[in-house]
């Protein structure tokens, strides 16, 4: 696969993710017996496109980063890899975890009546878009690293 | 499908401690050179080793966890809640402080 497109579907995934947790935190705060599927299908969306966020973004990481890195280390810009992407290459996993946990919980029998069950979908849910969003962010200040880097050769 | 109560809640608790041992992961193989090498030896790079450690941990956690009997609030969804929000941030606060103050002092690698 070219790098350029694994690159490209990394954060394609990751945003796509951000909006199905998006869906499944509004889906459960209207929480009724009519939505449950929605819920328990929004969930499997998150779960999956994390999986292909990771698998892009790690085939990419491992495979075509380290040229990236001496780029940024040498460029004006090194906290784009010493910060940034160490950062983010470490808190994806929580992420990951937290985005494959989300359709567990969604099929707890208890719904939708049980706040606990509520709320810990919420959490997870919330978490996921926040940590989501850092990600993108930090994908944007590692992207300008390279090209910073790249300019001033 | 749905999945038993007690499997979301070991689960729940499991991600909670991982989020954990990730963080902590994180500091021990930067800060020890024979650990890191270890890990890059294991599956030829260090990020990989240090996903499957996760996975595996987060499978093998939620199973046994089920059996346990948990304590007080650790076993209702709200505890669960909790425990996984605050990991979440702990660890993320941990491992962004970690590279913070390593970019600082250019250890980073």
């Amino acid at each position: 696969m070219p790098p350029e497109i694994s690159l490209m579907l990394h954060p394609t995934f990751g945003m796509l993710a951000v909006l199905a947790a998006v869906w499944v935190f509004v889906e459960v705060l209207n929480a009724r017996e009519g939505n449950l599927r929605r819920i328990r299908l929004a969930s499997l969306a998150v779960a999956a496109l994390l999986w292909l966020a990771y698998v892009s973004g790690g085939y990419w990481y491992v495979v075509h980063y380290a040229a990236d890195k001496a780029v940024i280390k040498a460029g004006p810009w090194p906290f784009a890899h010493g910060f940034f992407m160490e950062a983010k290459e470490h808190l994806f996993f929580s992420l990951l975890l937290l985005g494959t946990y989300l359709p567990m919980a969604a099929s707890d029998s208890r719904l939708p009546g049980d706040q606990g069950v509520r709320r810990l979908l919420l959490t997870v849910a919330l978490l996921v878009v926040l940590l989501g969003l850092a990600m993108e962010g930090m994908g944007a200040v590692i992207s300008l690293g390279v090209r910073e880097g790249l300019m001033t050769r | 499908m749905t999945i038993p109560p007690k499997y979301i809640t070991s689960f729940g608790l499991s991600l909670a401690l991982v989020n954990l041992f990730n963080a902590a992961l994180v500091v021990l193989k930067e800060t020890d050179e024979g650990v890191l090498a270890g890990m890059k030896a294991a599956t030829g790079h260090h990020w990989v080793t240090h996903g499957l450690v996760l996975l595996v941990l987060f499978v093998a956690l939620g199973w046994l966890l089920a059996y346990l009997k948990p304590a007080r609030r650790a076993g209702e969804p709200s505890g669960v809640a909790v425990a996984v929000l605050v990991s979440t941030v702990l660890g993320g606060m941990v491992i962004a402080g970690y590279f913070l103050v390593a970019g600082w002092l250019g250890a980073a690698s």
